[in-house]
């Protein structure tokens, strides 16, 4: 499934050299977040005691959509669909029904647990510091491959706004990244997220209206309007389009489909909003505006694959020869295409780095909390002073930052398969131990690690599985044991990884001594029907003797 | 002279080691002493998270039990060097370090600040920044700065 792209393109998309107004603005863009940023960095506190304004779920939907939409939801998923027609959808629907699962059964009772960082769960519900540790190392390793992929897109509209080489351009942009966050964390937070979500989605659905509008294929509602262009390549040009299970097997599509719905639910950057939301209400609402923000970009990437596909067939040759990278930049190659203006493509392609960018900023600080807060505060130096926790919280994202730069050169997949690799990793490791330790009382420390483990197993092995042969030349082939990779695949390993995973964890805590009274009680105040007071955590209430409201 | 000293901490050695000279001047004026403890808000921002920096913003900070016992833990340390004799008044706030350390000063008619210094020099000062450098700019108060490097190098 995995193959190594190809970084080639007979498109004339990045022939253009450097492009004046699209430079500017991007330019103007990075100025506005920074500008943002600095007019509400925070100088001081007027009161941090008594509760004042909060932000209303509609900002933090915005805010869950811009964090969580990254340059694979903007350019990949488009790109997927158009490559691999039916199977991408996969990624559509996966993505989507995780929102669900987050809503019901994680969004309101994580904000009663309302710690820090989403290692602090792991640690506090499994009261043990190794779980701390490998909950932790998980985050940095989920960042680590997501932002690989967040470095590939935004290399290539580097390439195409600047006309610079593709390597060039990641680690310009990569650097600009990196820089901004290392200096000023993510500046001005929800306020800067909820403009890169409007910026974001206001650039991809002006291309989207654009290109529907000056080819005469769409009106007022392309994402509904695009139905004869699908048709018309289903049944002239080619059957496999829509066709289901002809690029990929009916296994393949559940298994990404169910890896992506779980790695949704166990993504460290997108959890910790939760703890923070005013109330139980506010994390709720703000889980179904950010679902519906999704949407809004989600319901149109399957409209530029059809546009996409039929104006590449058009102008450039056989769709079905597609490059991966053409692939990839498939929504700008449409406004391309289309023969927009270059002012106009310019804005869709800046689009897609303001998604890239309040990702990677976001799993960037996920990367330096769990180092600097998880690891070397929690485990090895309890005193360490706020400015030794901020040195730590740099160095990692300098080193994290120069890594994956590095990597994302020479990418080792396209870039939803890259982001679908963190998720199923997410969905595999993180997704059971949250799930069982907020539903479960009696999940032990012991259950969970051992369940980790497993986890690792398949959702890290897997990856190495697959990734491996492309950097050691040494081992041939595809994958280092095809088996393996045929039955839980480096996208998706969550199919067999979570339940495997949960059951690892129902059987030794069964076995093992059941856990301390208080983290019981915990548990229970977590998920209680009773409602909490707005200010209460539900440590508060365990620990003040109250009794558990379901008791 | 000197009627109310301000000693800030964030509860490293390099800020305790100017709490002595500190209970030190007070005992000498019959001064109040101020301990004041800043949450760095672009530390928490690194260190903690993003949405971290929101809750303080919004008021939260009381449901952030461990931050609050670290930070009252470090200014306990002022007052239980400085005895039943001096009165000492505990402060936390939040911010940037000398931003809110300089605007506690003029709003509560601090007389002299007094606080330690790593000295650090060079490369890791241009990186890492010296708090008391920052807040000697922006203070108009008079500051005593306490170096922690010991006379023998």
């Amino acid at each position: 499934m995995i193959e190594p792209v190809l970084l080639e393109s007979t498109t004339g998309l990045f022939d253009g050299g450097f492009k004046l107004i699209p430079a500017l603005t991007l330019a103007a863009m990075l100025a506005l977040f920074l500008g943002v940023g600095w007019f509400f960095r925070v100088a001081s506190v007027d009161d941090m005691w008594v509760a004042g304004r909060s932000i209303g779920s509609i900002e933090n939907g915005m805010a869950i959509a811009a964090n969580w939409m990254s340059v694979a939801a903007y350019l990949g998923v488009a790109s997927t669909v158009a490559f691999l027609g039916y199977f991408g959808l996969a990624y559509v629907v996966g993505w989507t029904t995780g929102y669900f699962i987050l809503l019901i059964f994680l969004a309101a009772q994580f904000r009663r647990f309302g710690k820090y960082t989403a290692p602090d769960f792991v640690g506090d519900r499994y009261y043990s510091d190794l779980g701390r540790a490998i909950a932790a190392t998980t985050t940095l390793l989920i960042a680590f491959v997501y932002i690989i992929a967040q470095g590939n897109g935004l290399g290539l509209m580097a390439q195409y706004i600047f006309g610079v080489s593709y390597e060039v351009g990641v680690v310009l942009l990569m650097t600009i990244t990196i820089g901004y966050v290392a200096l000023s964390g993510m500046l001005g937070a929800t306020k800067n997220m909820t403009f890169q979500y409007i910026i974001l989605i206001s650039a991809f659905l002006l291309g989207l209206y654009a290109t529907g509008w000056t080819q005469g294929w769409s009106t007022v509602l392309p994402f509904i309007e695009y139905g004869s262009q699908s048709t018309e390549i289903a049944t002239e040009i080619d059957r496999q389009f829509t066709e289901p299970f002809q690029d990929a097997t009916y296994y393949h599509w559940v298994a990404l489909c169910v890896s992506l719905i779980a790695g949704t639910c166990g993504l460290p950057h997108v959890l910790v909003r939760f703890y923070t939301a005013d109330n139980e209400r506010n994390a709720r609402w703000g889980t179904v505006w950010g679902l519906v923000f999704t949407l809004l970009l989600f319901l149109g990437t399957t409209a530029y694959a059809a546009y996409g596909t039929l104006l590449y067939q058009e102008n450039v040759g056989e769709y079905t020869e597609m490059t991966g990278t053409e692939a990839d930049t498939l929504v700008v190659l449409t406004a391309h295409l289309a023969e927009l203006p270059d002012w106009l493509v310019g804005i869709v392609a800046a689009g897609a780095v303001a998604a890239g960018l309040a990702t990677t900023a976001g799993l960037f600080i996920s990367a330096s909390s769990a180092a600097a807060h998880d690891i070397y505060t929690n485990l090895y130096k309890e005193d360490a002073s706020q400015r030794e926790q901020m040195i730590v919280g740099r160095l990692t994202i300098l080193g994290l930052g120069a890594v994956v730069t590095y990597l994302a050169l020479n990418p080792p997949a396209l870039i939803a398969e890259v982001v679908g690799m963190s998720f199923a990793l997410a969905g595999t490791v993180l997704f059971p131990v949250f799930f069982l330790g907020l539903w479960w009382e009696d999940a032990t420390r012991e259950g969970a690690i051992a369940g980790m483990f497993v986890g690792l197993f398949f959702g890290f092995g897997s990856i190495v599985n697959e990734i491996l042969p492309q950097y050691v030349s040494a081992i041939s082939g595809d994958a280092i044991v095809p088996a393996f990779a045929t039955v839980v695949p480096a996208t998706s390993s969550s199919l067999v990884g979570v339940p495997a995973v949960m059951l690892t964890i129902i059987v030794v805590s069964m076995f093992t001594e059941d856990p301390p009274e208080d983290v019981k009680r915990l548990v229970r105040q977590c998920h209680s029907p009773k409602p909490m007071k707005k200010m209460d955590s539900a440590e508060d209430v365990a620990t003040d003797g109250a009794t558990p409201a379901d008791d | 002279m000197y009627d109310t000293i301000l000693i800030p901490t964030d509860g490293s050695d390099v800020a305790e080691n100017a709490i002595d000279h500190a209970i030190d001047l007070a005992e000498q004026y019959d001064a109040t002493l101020h301990a004041l403890y800043v949450v760095d808000t672009a530390a928490i921002d690194i260190g903690l998270g993003t949405e971290q920096v929101q809750r303080i913003t919004e008021g939260k900070f009381s449901e952030m039990s461990e931050l609050k016992a670290r930070a009252t833990e470090a200014t306990n340390v002022v007052a239980e060097r400085a005895g039943d004799d001096l009165e000492v008044v505990q402060s936390i706030e939040a911010g940037q370090p000398h931003t809110v350390i300089s605007q506690y000063a003029d709003d509560n008619d601090v007389d002299l600040v007094v606080m330690g210094s790593a000295g650090r020099g060079g490369v890791r000062r241009a990186i890492l920044g010296s708090v008391a450098e920052r807040t000697l700019r922006t203070t108009r108060s008079p500051v005593l700065v306490v170096d922690v490097r010991e006379d023998d190098d």
